[in-house]
């Protein structure tokens, strides 16, 4: 009665995803076994972690405050590249070969991550708040560089031929015609980026950059884990705020954007 | 106006306070330059001096298969647990929920430092934080599509006497599985950048051969694993767009 | 044999939805229940299979035992086992956009088939030869393995039809059926209902009057809860107005749209 004839033509689709799967595993070490056996290990520890060493608070707030610096710098000047290259890399505004050449760039930003680009930042100028806000910067790029581009291939062609068509140059076309068109999207677009610039402070942190990303690494380093507990609380509520004010400031962005 | 004047004299006391200078790049570009000189040309021997290189890249990639794999796996199963069509048992449901919540805003630094703490510094515990990484990312995500369903087949089903588990597998499970199979492909983009950084905590990988690199100070061998993990992060980009067009576009069509 | 007894529902503010409705309906019947819009039609039908449940009354079916089971009292359980033998046809279809027609028509045995066995296998080839034979009823044999998302209107909901034959079901019951579809689609779906009422009571909500007037053998009409008429199907122009009230005049137009297409 029950014939698998109809399951036939998913037999080779699985084979490869098992022997994919297994050969991954024996790379890991990960079978699918050990998987809940790791996962119950992290989590046993993570209850270890806890009470959190609140004397460890205060000495932590100005780590987290250097932490949501190096992200705010680090989206402000990220999004002024960005702005940047998202006019170079549209359509509408650019010569087809420094569109190209752009779009490559914002490509290629977008494939190394933000840890790459910092431990070779490190590498050149030694530890400090510095190479964090310049990694982040140039993160930004790939984002919010195709973003905007995307955004400035669609607005009104109308807008720019009116201000060439009094004469206007190229500059003043961009400023007059293309950035009040974008401005709500750029504001939005980098609330959006500050959250995850927020998130890659505190783990840049840890690789030099400073801030509470930093204390978190060293509290392990130096086995004082319920320290590092302490670490953890105010990152989740640093990153927890940002989230908040982000989704605020934009909600009341779009209710202005609506009004106008 | 006001705003923009805010968020300018912002930024200065923000300079102030960390000491950077954003010409500072410009003002000290020696050290760029002196850098570049010593990363160039790239020592691409690496691949072929010991087999370590080349592994590493096989590690990344089978730990973010795995922690994709895996993770999305639980992430759905989690979503279906979390979802209000799916679980009528609201003390179920709350709890999945507040998993879910907390897996998101844990620091992806803490996990992975756990991790290497409670099995060792491994491949293997980079590939559990992924998995947990995963479910963070993707566990709203796949609650909110569950709800989102289509509801009137639904309805239909239940009137023809069917359980609720007939309804998940023939109502809620076709509409969402094209979407859902697209979003653990983009899962995998992203968790293979994540994969290259948790190897600098001790994930293993290729990320961690960076650092190893770059400790010693063996610069033409980073540039050399840069680029590779260029080629790598691109190749898999590109896997993964196709996969998805392919999917999402086919949805489309059919 | 559908017993309806004093079937009401009130809302908080004291407003009756359902006040007392009441009849019975046989095999060979096809009934149509008309009424203005928040009448409580659509209200009663959906008691009848359980995805309502009225504050007070029953709706009396006869299991295969021939014993007599209140859709309105029994448990989740007993509820399933009974509406394995209620085929329903809605409005909007109802049907999985993404799987195929002949998916869809299968799905109407769900109730009946094992759940395990429905959940990892699936269907078997008999099971897909008699949904075959079921669009086949339909006239929607070739469509059977083209998505349902891409079918028309008319399409699906003949599809929707199969799906409820493949129920072999003791009781059909339609909610507004034809109200989606163009006259020319709402004549062909009619002239298919018809038909299985001589196997089973067919019972269905309607905003068409003409449509009740040419196919239906009996009209029940309801007005604010209650029923007002209960009879033949053919109803004179002081009736329709009872009914109805203002919306006579939209009634009125579609009677001319159809004696177009009739011609």
């Amino acid at each position: 009665m029950y014939s698998f004839k109809r399951y036939r033509k998913f037999i080779l689709p699985l084979i490869i995803l098992l022997a994919v799967t297994e050969g991954a595993a024996i790379i890991c070490g990960a079978t699918f076994g050990k998987l809940f056996e790791g996962l119950y290990r992290g989590i046993a520890f993570f209850g270890n972690m806890y009470p959190p060493d609140w004397s460890a608070f205060s000495e932590m707030l100005e780590p987290a405050l250097q932490s949501i610096v190096i992200a705010f710098l680090g989206t402000v000047f990220g999004a002024l590249m960005s702005i940047v290259f998202a006019l170079l890399a549209a359509s509408n505004l650019s010569h087809p070969w420094v569109r190209a050449i752009t779009r490559f760039l914002i490509g290629l930003e977008r494939s190394i991550p933000e840890i790459v680009i910092l431990i070779l930042l490190v590498a050149a100028f030694g530890l400090g708040a510095m190479p964090g806000v310049v990694a982040l910067s140039l993160g930004c790029i790939g984002m919010l560089g195709k973003l905007l581009a995307d955004i400035i291939e669609e607005i009104d062609p109308l807008m720019i031929e009116s201000i060439e068509s009094v004469g206007g140059n190229k500059l003043q076309v961009i400023v007059f015609g293309v950035l009040p068109q974008i401005i709500p999207n750029i504001i939005s677009y980098t609330l959006f980026r500050f959250e995850i610039n927020i998130r890659l402070s505190v783990l840049l942190g840890a690789v030099g950059a400073g801030g509470v990303g930093y204390e978190l690494d060293y509290s392990f380093g130096m086995l004082q884990y319920h320290r590092a507990f302490t670490a953890m609380i105010i990152i989740i509520a640093m990153v927890f705020a940002t989230e908040q004010l982000s989704y605020y400031l934009r909600k009341k962005l779009k209710m202005e954007g609506a009004l106008k | 106006m006001t705003v923009f004047s805010i968020v300018v004299v912002a930024v200065a006391l923000a300079c102030i306070y960390t000491n950077f200078n954003p010409l500072g790049i410009f003002m000290e570009f020696h050290y760029v330059r002196d850098l570049v000189g010593e990363m160039t040309p790239p020592n691409y021997h690496v691949l072929s001096d010991n087999s370590s290189t080349a592994m590493a890249i096989l590690q990344t990639l089978s730990l973010a298969f795995l922690g994709t794999l895996y993770g999305g796996v639980i992430a759905v199963v989690v979503a279906f647990l979390a979802a209000s069509n799916t679980m009528p048992f609201r003390a179920i449901r709350l709890t999945a929920r507040f998993v879910l919540s907390f897996l998101r805003v844990i620091p992806i630094l803490v996990v992975i430092l756990i991790f290497v703490i409670a099995v060792g510094p491994s491949t293997f515990a980079g590939m559990l934080t992924l998995v947990i990484v995963t479910v963070g990312n993707f566990g709203k995500l796949f609650t909110e599509m569950i709800e989102n369903v289509d509801n009137p087949p639904a309805e239909a089903i239940f009137s023809v006497g069917a359980s609720r588990m007939q309804v998940i597998r023939y109502s809620i499970i076709p509409q969402i599985l094209p979407t859902l199979i697209a979003n653990l492909l983009f899962a995998f983009d992203v968790n293979i950048r994540a994969a290259i950084g948790l190897g600098i905590f001790g994930g293993g990988g290729i990320g961690f051969q960076l650092q190893l690199a770059k400790s010693v100070l063996h610069y033409k061998d980073v540039t050399a694993i840069v680029s590779l993990i260029i080629i790598m992060v691109i190749v898999v980009e590109k896997i993964s767009d196709y996969l998805r067009r392919k999917i999402l576009g086919e949805g489309k069509l059919r | 044999m559908l017993e309806v007894k004093n079937l009401t529902k009130t809302l908080p503010n004291g407003r009756r939805l359902l006040d007392g409705i009441s009849f019975k309906v046989k095999k060979g019947e096809f009934v149509g229940i008309l009424g203005s819009s928040g009448a409580g039609k659509t209200l009663t039908l959906r008691c009848l299979n359980g995805l309502l449940k009225p504050d007070s009354g029953s709706v009396i079916i006869r299991d295969e035992h021939d014993r007599p089971l209140d859709i309105c009292k029994i448990n989740k359980r007993e509820l399933r086992r009974v509406r394995q033998k209620i085929g329903v046809i809605f409005q909007g279809y109802h049907l999985v956009k993404r799987l195929s027609a002949l998916e869809n028509v299968m799905i109407g045995k769900l109730g009946q088939i094992n759940t395990f066995r429905s959940l990892f296998y699936g269907f078997t080839d008999t099971e897909a030869e008699q949904a075959l034979k079921a669009l086949d009823k339909v006239k929607m044999s070739e469509l059977a393995g083209s998505m349902t998302g891409n079918l028309s209107g008319g399409e699906m909901q003949r599809v929707a039809i199969a799906r409820a034959i493949f129920q072999s079901p003791t009781l059909l019951l339609a909610d507004e059926p034809i109200s989606n579809l163009d006259p020319s689609n709402a004549k062909t779906i009619m002239k298919m209902i018809k038909p299985l009422s001589e196997h089973m009571p067919v019972i269905g909500v309607f905003h068409q009057p003409e449509m009740t007037a040419k196919y239906c053998s009996r009209v029940i009409a309801i007005k604010e809860g209650k029923i007002i008429y209960d009879g033949d199907p053919k109803l004179s122009n002081k009736r329709l107005e009872e009914i109805y009230g203002e919306e006579l005049e939209l009634i009125e137009q579609q009677e001319h749209l159809l004696a177009a297409i009739a011609k």
